[in-house]
């Protein structure tokens, strides 16, 4: 039962799925919400589209990225940059709202994903890691010093422009996207091939997969709708310095959720995603102070007692990557 | 001429304390193949009980340094017994989620117990000496000085003695280790507290030198995995080369370097790392286990 119900979810089905709820969420406007429902319902959709981003390169591809959120600052700082200080030089003006900077923060995160990228993802084991790591850290101290460009740590203040509406809107659109595409990339044979690499590095590339370059565009299309919600985001919180954009909280966010719903699946990250931020509305929603305490007590606790995560657990193992890993491991051990 | 004489001296101390803080990182990774995500977070721990010594009964860093080691050394066989022992022989990439959340949760811990505003520890001899053109700041020479007896204690341990032959039987080839009756699991968990105590002392030392607060981890996590990519997984003359050279690189780039002042340190070892892992991706010296790199 669990096995025909993933497969109708990995076949069309599931897009047919999507499509309807993005077409429910998308009434939800008419029926006259009150208060900051619309706004928080704009927040979980970053978070699914992040969750999902990161789990194109640390889920499918297996590359575990502890600095994601660089992607979102540089996004984010892209976006302040252009809206502030370059307004005479490229045509950004308050009535087009943020449309024409948009793609050059995607672009310029996908830019800076090349260049990350193509030395440390031809490295193999925890290399990556570390330097994503190292460029999270780095890349918050280097935007305090460019200070006549990023205004250093004083921050930038984007011009506001309230418009919940739109914001519910643009960020329902992305989101919806984004998933579609995750759903296509699991089908395609770009996607299988990536999969290739997560499972047998060695093995793919004997099979004539361009490992490398695989990794590499994966790395880059994850940057890219990174660096454009990033943008989204500075241009609805009016408001970006170093200590706001580049927060750890949101790549630890970004690995928690997708191990929660299932590492390396298309339902995964979004049902992950939508999972902890109600949990932590409804169980420590008054702790706030709590918030990353806890989450780093749960990832611990994931890793060591429910690897597969949510969509694992329900199903059969063999559809989430450590769920697989560690049936394989059992195996070795049995026989 | 001067300048850069003065340069290399601060160089050279810096790079002192990077050998001793990277010490218990370098080798948990060349004895068990983990790479400890949450080291800066050691760090951060020493450096709190040195503040927190301080401030109660007016003790020296160099006292609490001390103390902090058999505490330490007990937190660590605990937590290799409890947690990391059971991720140990699974893929790097549960060990680094482990430890990711470890040092997530560690930070954030002492965040809810001493708030997020730095603090320092000034002890009386905070000066310096002059030696011609030179100034010598005293605690930084000092700490230069106990690394080198740290170092020199922990190479005749894992050299002499028995339990650090075990050790490095152990990083050699575990079940090999495991046939020759060597108990693993206690023999990582005592490797495992060593280098937590060592850590924690390296930290009680820092809090003299620079700001405490719960998020100075990373950087220092991040150093260490290049000292230890530059000097060999596990190897303590590796330690001293690689933190030696990290340190000259990083006071040359904030002296020589008009406008960046310290802030770009990260940033510096972070570019070492990547130019050596392109053009030396086995590192400088051969460690206790080859680095799984390659094309």
């Amino acid at each position: 039962m669990t096995k025909r119900l993933g497969r109708f979810f990995n076949g069309w089905g599931g897009l047919v799925v999507w499509l309807a709820l993005i077409a429910i969420l998308s009434l939800f406007p008419f029926t006259d919400p009150k208060g900051v429902a619309l706004l928080t319902a704009t927040q979980v959709f970053i978070l699914v589209t992040l969750a999902s981003n990161w789990n194109l390169i640390g889920g499918m591809t297996g590359y575990v990225d502890f600095g994601h959120a660089v992607f979102f600052g540089i996004g984010a700082y892209v976006m302040g940059i252009l809206a502030t200080q370059m307004q005479g030089y490229i045509l950004i003006a308050p009535h087009l709202g943020f449309w024409p900077a948009l793609p050059f923060a995607g672009i310029i995160a996908a830019l800076f994903a090349l260049l990350i990228g193509l030395p440390t993802l031809r490295l193999k084991g925890p290399y990556f890691s570390i330097a994503m790591l190292g460029t999270f850290v780095a890349m918050r101290e280097v935007i305090r010093i460019l200070k006549p460009f990023t205004g250093g740590g004083e921050g930038l203040d984007l011009p506001p422009i309230l418009n919940r509406q739109g914001d519910y809107y643009f960020m329902l659109g992305v989101m919806g996207f984004v998933v579609a595409l995750m759903w296509w990339i699991r089908r395609s044979e770009f996607g299988h091939s990536l999969i290739a690499i997560r499972e047998d590095e060695v093995g793919a590339e004997m099979r004539g997969i361009n490992t490398t370059a695989h990794k590499v565009i994966a790395f880059m299309t994850a940057a890219f709708l990174t660096g454009i919600v990033g943008a989204f985001w500075a241009y609805q919180n009016t408001y970006i310095d170093p200590d706001v954009v580049f927060i750890e909280k949101r790549t630890v966010e970004m690995v928690m959720m997708s191990m929660l719903g299932g590492l390396g699946t298309v339902w995964g990250p979004p049902l992950g995603a939508a999972t902890l931020y109600f949990l932590q509305d409804l169980v420590w929603g008054k702790f706030l102070q709590y918030h990353l305490l806890i989450l780093g007590l749960l990832l611990i606790l994931l890793v060591l007692f429910v690897p597969e995560g949510i969509l694992g657990t329900l199903g059969d193992r063999s559809s989430t990557s450590l769920g697989r890993l560690f049936s394989r491991m059992q195996r070795r051990g049995d026989g | 001429m001067d300048t850069f004489l003065q340069a290399l001296v601060s160089g050279i101390l810096l790079g002192g304390f990077y050998a001793v803080m990277v010490l218990g990182f370098s080798v948990i990774w060349g004895v068990m193949g983990v790479i400890n995500l949450a080291h800066g977070e050691f760090l951060m721990i020493g450096a709190y009980f040195a503040w927190a010594m301080f401030r109660t009964f007016g003790l020296d860093p160099f006292v609490s340094m001390l103390l902090v080691l058999p505490l330490m050394f007990v937190v660590g066989y605990a937590l290799q017994r409890g947690l990391i022992n059971r991720v140990v022989e699974r893929p790097h990439l549960i060990s680094l989620l482990v430890t990711f959340g470890l040092s997530i949760s560690l930070a954030n811990l002492y965040k809810l117990i001493y708030s997020a505003s730095p603090r320092s520890v000034s002890v009386s001899y905070n000066g310096s000496v002059s030696l011609g053109p030179i100034t010598l700041p005293i605690v930084k020479a000092l700490i230069l000085g106990v690394a080198l007896v740290f170092m020199g204690a922990l190479s005749l341990f894992l050299q002499r003695t028995r339990i650090g032959k075990s050790i490095r039987a152990a990083a050699q080839n575990r079940n090999a280790a495991r046939i020759v009756g060597i108990e693993v699991g206690h023999v990582y968990a005592i490797t495992f507290g060593i280098c937590v105590a060592l850590t924690a002392a390296a930290g009680a030392m820092l809090s003299m030198t620079a700001p405490v607060f719960p998020f100075m981890g990373p950087p220092f996590t991040l150093k260490a995995f290049t000292i230890t990519a530059l000097g060999g997984l596990g190897r303590i003359p590796g330690a001293l080369l690689g933190g030696m050279l990290l340190g000259i690189v990083e006071i040359m780039v904030a002296t020589f370097v008009p406008g960046v002042g310290t802030n770009l340190g990260i940033a510096t070892s972070f570019i070492l790392l990547v130019v050596v892992l392109i053009v030396r991706p086995q590192g400088l010296l051969q460690g206790l286990r080859p680095m799984e790199v390659s094309e």
